[in-house]
């Protein structure tokens, strides 16, 4: 069975303009270099990483939002990186998205209802009739009472709002959902909640979930995989518990060491390090930054199946 | 999916509020607004039914022998130097402000809109050619640019309602580019581009929505602006030619008898003022209840 | 900051050069010359010769750089309205009625304004701050030929305090110095108030005050100095209605200034002395801008570093 995303060398870059010359000079900068990334069918993957790792730029180059500089992108085994936009469309519908800020992913001049609606508005899914009446399904099936649908976004708390948000995503029925830290904006028990709903939904429907986020306790009750990120790069990629039991790389590993745990004795081993020190053990890290020209290149080796770290090779 | 169903407060009890009813409450809080805008409704009766409360149409001269009297039971505002009621000049020449002002104003708007979107919504070459556009326009004064424009084409009504509109889309413009800009890197802009909508529709059923709120203090306040182009040219004598009555032109005249007939010129002044500055009012409350981050800007 | 100003000084030209075709091409494609059959019964091989001395049968490009090329000389040509001198020197004479009222009127509406303004934002919703906000809205919504109809009518011919116009004896500039002033102390007295309240709304102001600094020292070191940023981008606002109230002003106070030439000139389709003093106020203007951009880039070092405001 082929896999509901793949990503394969997924790179993007942006040219920054040095302010003060006299003529346009552009460097490059590298916010995310060969990523290669697979979501099997029914399965939820976590992708992790500090802010700045490039994650979300990931998940948006997927759902072609942004457009990548180079690699390939395959949704249901089907190439889309260069479709144009109407041939693109149908594959719209089988990828959908949630976003962090549940307070700007909703139109405020829009009720819930036409919300909700609107991908079957956009994709002309039966009358305008049957628009409504499938959109205010969806906002029961998120928990909402159907009367909300005539309500406004400003009138929800946080958590309703990503209920929405994610009715809205799962509308079209799509094979994946790219979820960017849906529930990192949101309060503890909230977010247990939106959690509940993503894992119920995705079993009902058997839903390929990107799951993007630096919450690790939420990653690892949640997920089947795990890749972490790390300036642009994946460094590690395992089952999750695999990961979270054996990390290989030391980002992955001081990663883990900064989870609070509620044990004082299991603390004991924890090492916390200081950025500089850490970007001196992980492999040429300094050099990228600082423009010089490739050493020897880090790969991704196996280390037991289906996990791979990052290494360099000599 | 259990017990989703039973949240807590997951039953509505209240009438749903649109953003708007939140303006509405802040705009009957300014009381300068609100007179502004009943006196701007006031005028715009006064203009439409101007020959229900008038005895003698603007341009008739059916007091030659009273000509330059004094305000009297008879004449409101006395009669003018032609023998024409004065009353009547006054009344009709809210009919020629008014109309001038909202007809630049949809023009304004008709013009501002679509570059403002389109600039703000695709940046890039686009963007740099309308601000350029921009920048030709703000370092031309409209009122110098109108003058040679009327006097080189003549004025005329129409010419003046094209050249305020031509000078007033620029803050539209700007208004509608700076919402746009800001909206189209939200979230939902970026759920509907995931969805595959188009350019068109993103603009037509989500940018410009969000954008009322600036298309409407655009379009109100460039009313005024066209109001005070449209007398400031008829005074000048390049704007609405005589016998069309226009209080600029009035005002004119006026200078030149103030000295013994000061109703001549005071009813025309005293009327334009109160016109643009309650259309003025009315606009100013409008931007700051319907975007109030923008106030006293 | 050099390539900045430079780059603005580029854009600024292209601006300028623009500006100049359109109203050349304005003023010349319009139907009706100053020597057509309408205006001047001549004969026709007399219109001829006349517009081939003016160089008016030639193509408008032609023309055009003929005319920008004795610009760059100070040759504007002669007005038509004046014949005796050149109209750089009738500009020469213009200019300084024009720069004493309005110098004048800015430089006493300026302070003024401002000081209403930073009055009015200290002491909210008291007097000090409703009469601020209604010589504000009064001043920027008038128009200024009506303000000064409303001044000759009180002060001249009800209580016949001052002369209503000329030029000559101080007395006389009384009232229009006042009407010029109107608008920068309008202008000012508006943005000084919005500027003011925008900073000490701002949350560095409540640490300042929560780590025990004075109101005075707050108010003086650090929210006068951070309302100053916005001010600036008023200066070109202000500046160009200054200019445009002049032609009003000038009308209306029988003042021989530059506003005064310009109404005539348009009266009479004086078109040397028209592109003349279209051209200067155009020159003006794109300094004006072009001023206010570099005191803006300078005053915030958040744009000193890099590109331009967008």
């Amino acid at each position: 069975m082929t896999a509901a995303l793949e990503l394969r060398g997924l790179c993007k870059s942006y040219p920054l303009r040095d302010p003060n010359g006299w003529l346009p000079r552009y460097r490059e900068l590298r916010v995310v270099r060969d990523v290669d990334l697979t979501v099997e069918s029914n399965s939820i993957v976590g992708l992790v990483g500090e802010s700045g790792s490039g994650k979300t730029t990931t998940g948006m180059m997927a759902l072609r939002l942004t457009e990548p500089t180079a690699g390939r992108i395959l949704v249901g085994g089907q190439d889309i990186t260069r479709m144009e936009a109407a041939a693109l469309k149908p594959f719209r519908a089988k990828m959908q998205v949630v976003f962090q800020d549940s307070y700007s992913a909703l139109d405020p001049m829009f009720t819930l209802a036409q919300i909700v609606a609107e991908p079957l508005h956009v994709h002309g899914r039966g009358s305008a009739r049957e628009q409504t009446e499938t959109a205010l399904d969806w906002l029961e099936r998120v928990g909402l009472h159907r009367s909300y649908g005539s309500r406004y976004p400003h009138e929800l708390s946080g958590g309703q709002r990503q209920r929405v948000a994610i009715a809205r995503a799962l509308v079209l029925r799509p094979d994946v959902l790219i979820a960017d830290e849906p529930t990192s904006a949101l309060d503890v028990s909230v977010k247990a909640q939106i959690i509940n709903l993503l894992q119920d939904l995705q079993a009902e429907m058997g839903l390929s979930i990107l799951f993007i986020s630096h919450d690790l306790s939420v990653v690892r009750s949640l997920t089947d995989k795990v890749a972490v990120m790390f300036n642009g790069r994946i460094v590690e990629e395992a089952a999750t518990e695999d990961i979270f039991i054996r990390p290989q790389h030391p980002y992955t590993r001081s990663l883990l060491d900064a989870i609070p745990v509620l044990n004082p004795r299991d603390r004991r081993d924890r090492v916390f390090r200081s950025r500089e020190d850490l970007e001196a053990d992980i492999p040429r890290l300094s050099a990228v930054a600082t423009g010089l020209p490739p050493a020897p290149t880090p790969r991704l080796i196996p280390h037991g199946p289906g996990h791979r770290y990052e290494a360099l090779v000599q | 999916m259990t017990d989703l169903t039973t949240l807590p407060g997951a039953v509505p009890d209240h009438r749903q509020r649109s953003p708007l009813h939140f303006a509405w409450r802040r705009f009957v809080a300014n009381k300068a607004a609100v007179v502004g805008g009943a006196v701007l409704i006031l005028l715009i009766l006064m203009a439409v039914f101007a020959p229900l409360i008038t005895k003698s149409p603007p341009t008739a001269q059916d007091f030659l022998g009273e000509a330059l009297a004094f305000p009297s039971a008879g004449h409101w505002f006395g009669v003018d130097d032609l023998g024409r009621d004065f009353f009547s000049r006054i009344v009709y020449g809210a009919r020629v402000s008014l109309s001038i002002g909202f007809s630049a104003a949809v023009f304004s708007v008709l013009i501002g809109i679509p570059l403002g979107a389109l600039a703000g919504y695709y940046e890039g070459r686009i963007d740099w050619i309308v601000m350029r556009i921009i920048e030709i326009f703000s370092v031309v004064p409209p009122l110098l640019a109108a003058m040679l424009l009327g006097a080189l084409v003549g004025g005329g009504y129409w010419m003046i309602i094209f050249i305020a509109g031509l000078f007033g889309w620029v803050q539209v413009c700007l208004l509608v580019r700076a919402q746009i800009k800001a909206f189209k890197e939200k979230e939902f802009v970026r759920a509907a581009q995931a969805l595959g909508a188009s350019p068109g529709y993103i603009i037509r059923r989500h940018l410009i929505p969000n954008s009322v709120s600036p298309i409407i203090v655009g379009f109100v306040l460039a009313i005024p602006l066209a109001m005070m182009l449209e007398a400031s040219l008829s005074f000048l004598g390049v704007g609405v030619p005589p016998p069309t009555p226009s209080w600029g032109q009035m005002i004119n005249t006026g200078m030149s008898f103030m000295y013994f007939y000061w109703h001549l010129a005071v009813f025309p002044t005293l009327a334009l003022a109160v016109t643009v500055m309650a259309t003025t009012l009315f606009g100013d409350g409008l931007r700051d209840a319907l975007d109030p981050t923008l106030k006293g800007k | 900051m050099i390539p900045f100003i430079l780059r603005r000084l580029f854009s600024v030209s292209v601006t300028f050069v623009i500006v100049s075709i359109l109203i050349f091409t304005m003023m010349h494609s319009i139907p009706g010359g100053p020597f057509d059959a309408g205006d001047m019964p001549l004969p026709p091989e007399v219109r001829a010769r006349l517009n081939e001395r003016y160089g008016l049968d030639q193509s408008l490009v032609t023309q055009y750089i003929n005319y920008m090329g004795g610009v760059l000389r100070f040759d504007f040509g002669i007005p038509f309205q004046s014949p005796g001198e050149t109209v750089l020197e009738l500009l020469g004479r213009a200019w300084v009625p024009s720069l004493v009222l309005g110098g004048l009127g800015v430089l006493i509406g300026t302070p003024l304004g401002i000081l209403l303004g930073i009055a009015a934002a200290l002491r909210r919703n008291t007097w000090i701050d409703y009469l601020a906000s209604a010589v504000a809205t009064l001043g920027l919504t008038i128009p200024v030929f009506v303000t000064s109809m409303i001044m000759i009518l009180v002060f001249a011919v009800w209580l016949n305090w001052v002369p209503a116009s000329g030029w000559g004896a101080p007395d006389k500039w009384i009232l229009p110095i006042a009407a010029y002033a109107t608008i920068p102390m309008a202008t000012y007295a508006r943005y000084t108030r919005s500027a003011m309240l925008d900073t000490l709304n701002k949350p560095f102001v409540t640490v300042l005050r929560a780590k025990g600094l004075s109101e005075t020292r707050i108010i003086y070191q650090h929210v006068l100095r951070n309302s100053a940023i916005p001010m600036v981008t008023v200066f070109l606002p202000m500046f160009i209605g200054t200019a445009t109230g002049s032609i009003f002003v000038e009308a209306i106070f029988r003042v021989p200034g530059l506003g005064a030439y310009f109404v005539s000139s348009i009266r009479t389709r004086d078109y040397p002395l028209e592109m003349a003093l279209m051209l200067m106020l155009t020159v003006m203007f794109c300094l004006a801008y072009l001023i206010s951009d570099i005191l803006y880039a300078w005053l915030n070092p958040r744009i000193r570093a890099g590109g331009r405001k967008g």
